[in-house]
């Protein structure tokens, strides 16, 4: 590797400065987050008081989040039911969101002890699924491991966290997703999205130069450094 | 062999003699530090003569080619640095010499440096001397607007003698005696290199020659390689050969890659910066990619080599459609490079490196998740973000029902972090919360919020005009804000009181105005000469006396008071009819006594601050608005001083001095992630980094 050039704080800040972007370019992703993450009510009052616009009405952010409630909660029947009176096409044209639902079903039958209702369900529902796609089969192998073990703590973690909160997390963003995607809205969220991109760039470029890195965790407030610093947003 | 369209007079070209028939890139070299090489001092604009090489072999004396500017090509739109691809040097009055930029690359920084001296005068860059300038350091090569040209035409001086070129700059023809292909090979290069910053390069070559079954090579070459080789066989040369489909990269010997081209055949030859590989196409279908580290070491330009008698070629650096669907390929090159840079998991906090240093992967240091994954756990943090930036810019309704949800959410149990933000500490206790993130420091939610509403409120009040609440509540609430920089902001504050009471009298003497011109239409009232003359005398704003000073004193003398205007110069032409009409005159006493108040602040300021030099030349820049009757339609300095910008600027800037005052930054972190990452990314693509020149933040975050 060649020798580093180095940038000195004085030069890098001249960049930050022209880079261009205004609070109207940060409200809309802003509001991005907003609406993808369903803060409706903060959502609300943002458009109102940014005098933004969302992309999406407010209403099918409410019933979206109704939806990853009842998946957070373990209530997959009323998920399922809540995201066909949406939009019937979403599951109908997802079979592997489908059976990621119907495995969180089966989870949510173990994890409450019901066993014969679980075997019942496996049998009629994931059972057939399973014959269509290696992947549905091993995950349904994996699922029915539960059974196997008296304590979910004995069993190994690729099985035990199966009924991880995290799971059922795993399963709501896999929902949330589709029905963004069926509103023709973008899934991933810009700031997530900006946050990759700056891992990327400042690994990329710390391979080629020494630079002034951003300390993001010092950059949000009650960490000070607010002293002296250079202003550069114009107006 | 101007590349610029400017309009010049032909001059006859100094002519080297030389004897070697063979002419290489050794003579290349040597002819720009020839003694020969005649310079005059350009500062008369007089176009100095340029050094040509001798014609040997091809008709002498081609008169200069017609400079032949298209528009950038689609293609290139992919690039985030699309604006700073030109396919033609912009004309800049008094310059001469084409810039062009190049980052600083710790690997390339040797044997490639584009730059040339600053003094030559020529307007092309083949005369200029190949020798190595004094390394430039890195870091003033990037201004803030660099640009980067693209190749448009074959470069007079880096082409074989053998070959001419025709008068755009686009088609070669082959002029030698040929025998035994080897040792008659021509090549040629174009002007500029390649900007890596373009993401993808693209263009075309037709062979154009009729019959002759001929041993052309299409590619890339550095930027001193001989040009009396086919391109595929120097060190830093790239070609794709016609005879026999082969691929050459610096080797005598090709590897089979494509099919054989011949008369007829439009070949395409890019270069995708995000692989470093080039790709070829024959008559718009795609060969596929080929050759490794394609440009890495060395600036990279269009070349092609020529071997035969009658062998011609045309090429076509995008100024008309390309046979190849080059635009859907780079689209699709750009997906693929987001995608790639999109695929890691996200960590907190998201700097590799940094945090990570000591193999800690971030799991550790997860406030209690060990249920959660990696994705679940940078939503706090990300939601601190978004909570800070609503807080920051004082949106008090947003922050509140934010933070309400982030606390109602179930699967995020530590949200009560947020409630952190912004907590009101008072620049004492500020040293205790720099250590770091403790979570348990957590601030009561509700002072918090009170805080961000005073200081919505406050800077509502400046951006409504409304100074005076401003001050006092600055003074109540924040008294070291005004204190700060010796009372730096309270004058700011001041002099917008002062622009203020200026635009009330304005607006006052606006309707006051109209009121008058409507009764002149029923008297018919003229001005006198003698009344005009009086004002054109007295009232010249351009005597240097203070604006401010010079109104006080119209106030004082008479007419002030029933029917004066603020002086205008430029807009001298006013009817002072009929102010004495019974309903004009409540407006115009009005209009009086509100041009008195204003003229007195500013009095009262110019006094409270005369010693201070540099408060004066604020306040100088703004009493200039006292010289105009409407400074909101005036345009200029006094439209900039007096509007609503104006208002939202010190806004922001009172803003900032609350927020700082309380320890907090003055940015949100949500722009320094977005300026951080959008500086990295643009020196990335500067750099060469094809995937960095597709990363188009604007298009990706910004457009709606």
């Amino acid at each position: 590797m060649p020798p580093k050039t180095i940038i000195r704080r004085e030069e890098w800040e001249r960049r930050l400065h022209d880079v261009q972007v205004t609070k109207d370019d940060l409200n809309r992703l802003i509001m991005d987050y907003l609406v993808i993450e369903g803060y409706k009510s903060a959502a609300e009052e943002f458009s109102q008081e940014a005098n933004i616009t969302a992309a999406i009405d407010f209403a099918s952010i409410e019933s979206r989040m109704d939806i990853r409630e009842a998946l957070q909660r373990g209530d997959v029947h009323e998920a399922i039911t809540r995201v066909n009176d949406l939009n019937p096409e979403i599951l109908d044209t997802n079979p592997a969101l489908y059976f990621h639902l119907q495995q969180q079903q089966l989870i949510e039958h173990i994890r409450h002890g019901r066993i014969q209702e679980a075997l019942t369900f496996a049998e009629a529902e994931l059972a057939p699924r399973g014959e269509e796609s290696p992947e549905f089969l091993s995950e349904l192998e994996r699922t029915m491991a539960l059974l196997a073990f008296d304590s979910s703590s004995l069993a190994p973690s690729a099985v035990s966290e199966l009924l991880s909160p995290a799971q059922r997390m795993k399963t709501a963003g896999e929902v949330n997703a589709a029905i963004l995607e069926s509103f023709s809205q973008g899934k991933e969220v810009k700031l997530v999205q900006l946050l990759k991109l700056l891992a990327w760039g400042e690994w990329m470029l710390s391979e080629r130069a020494e630079f002034p890195k951003l300390d993001l965790q010092a950059a949000l407030p009650g960490h000070g450094e607010g002293m002296g610093e250079d202003e550069y947003m114009h107006e | 062999m101007s590349t610029r369209g400017s309009p010049r007079t032909y001059e006859p070209r100094v002519i080297r003699v030389d004897t070697a028939r063979s002419v290489d890139n050794a003579c290349v070299s040597s002819s720009s530090t020839s003694p020969t090489r005649t310079r005059r001092p350009s500062a008369t604009g007089v176009r100095a003569p340029s050094v040509q090489r001798p014609p040997v072999g091809h008709p002498p004396s081609l008169p200069p080619i017609t400079p032949t500017t298209f528009p950038r090509p689609a293609y290139l739109d992919r690039s985030a640095l699309r604006h700073l691809l030109q396919t033609e040097p912009p004309r800049l009055p008094g310059r001469t010499e084409p810039v062009t930029i190049r980052v600083g690359s710790p690997g390339h920084s040797a044997g490639r440096s584009r730059r040339r001296s600053p003094s030559s005068d020529s307007d092309e860059e083949d005369v200029s001397p190949p020798r190595e300038l004094p390394p430039t350091t890195p870091s003033v090569l990037l201004s803030s607007s660099p640009i980067l040209r693209l190749p448009t035409r074959w470069s007079d001086a880096y082409r074989n003698d053998m070959l001419s070129l025709s008068y755009d700059g686009r088609e070669l023809i082959y002029h030698g005696v040929s025998s035994s292909a080897d040792k008659d090979a021509a090549a040629a290069r174009t002007i500029y290199p390649i900007p890596p910053a373009c993401g993808i390069y693209y263009y075309e070559v037709e062979i154009t020659s009729k019959g002759n079954k001929g041993n052309i090579s299409i590619g890339f070459m550095g930027r001193d390689v001989k040009v009396s080789r086919l391109p595929g066989w120097e060190k830093n040369s790239w070609g794709y050969h016609g005879d026999d489909g082969s691929s050459f990269a610096a080797e005598g010997r090709g590897t089979p890659y494509g099919p054989e081209f011949g008369a007829g055949d439009v070949i395409g030859c890019g270069i995708d910066f995000c692989q470093n590989r080039a790709f070829y196409t024959k008559n718009g279908t795609l060969i596929g990619p080929v050759f490794e580290n394609v440009g890495r070491d060395c600036d990279l330009y269009p070349a092609v080599g020529l071997c035969h008698s009658g062998e011609s070629i045309r090429a076509n650096f995008g100024h008309e459609p390309f046979k190849y669907a080059i635009e859907d390929h780079t689209r699709r090159q750009q997906n693929l490079a987001w995608d790639k840079i999109q695929s890691k998991p996200l960590e907190w906090p998201p700097i590799s490196g940094m945090k990570y240093e000591n193999g800690a992967e971030g799991s550790k240091d997860a406030p209690s998740g060990s249920s959660l994954t990696a994705e679940e756990r940078v939503k706090v943090p990300i939601n601190q973000l978004v909570l800070s930036y609503l807080a920051h810019h004082g949106y008090a309704r947003s922050a509140r029902a934010f933070e309400a949800q982030c606390k109602s959410r179930g699967g995020l149990s530590h949200v009560d972090s947020l409630t952190r933000i912004p907590p009101p500490i008072s620049s004492a206790s500020r040293s205790i919360h720099d250590h770091g993130m403790d979570m348990d420091d957590v601030t009561s939610g509700e002072a918090q919020e009170g805080d961000i509403e005073l200081r919505t409120r406050i800077v509502g009040s400046v951006t409504t005009g409304d100074i005076d609440t401003a001050l006092i509540e600055t003074q109540t609430h924040f008294p070291s804000v005004l204190e700060r920089e010796e009372g730096l902001m309270l004058f700011k504050l001041r002099c917008r009181k002062f622009v203020e009471l200026v635009l009330e009298a304005a607006e006052l003497k606006k309707k006051m105005k109209m009121e008058e011109s409507e009764m002149t239409m029923e008297t018919e009232y003229e001005n006198s000469d003698v009344f005009k003359r009086e004002w054109a005398d007295g009232m010249d704003v351009d005597d240097g006396a203070s604006p401010s000073l010079y109104a006080g004193s119209m106030v004082s003398n008479g007419h002030g008071a029933s029917s004066a205007a603020i002086p205008i110069k430029a807009k001298r032409k006013q009817s002072f009819a009929s102010s004495q009409h019974s309903w004009g005159a409540a407006t115009a006493l009005q209009y009086g006594s509100a041009l008195e108040k204003a003229v007195q602040y500013g009095q009262i300021l110019q006094s409270d601050y005369k010693d201070r030099p540099e408060i004066r030349a604020i306040f100088k820049r703004t009493s200039v608005i006292m010289a105009y009757d409407d400074p909101l339609e005036a345009g200029g300095d006094a439209a900039e001083v007096a509007g609503q910008g104006a208002r939202v600027a010190l806004a922001t800037e009172l803003n900032q001095a609350i927020l700082r005052s309380q320890g907090h930054p003055t940015h949100p972190a949500l722009e320094k992630l977005y300026r951080q990452t959008a500086a990295c990314v643009i020196h990335l693509a500067l750099l060469g980094v094809g995937t960095a020149a597709f990363a188009d933040m604007p298009r990706e975050f910004l457009d709606a």
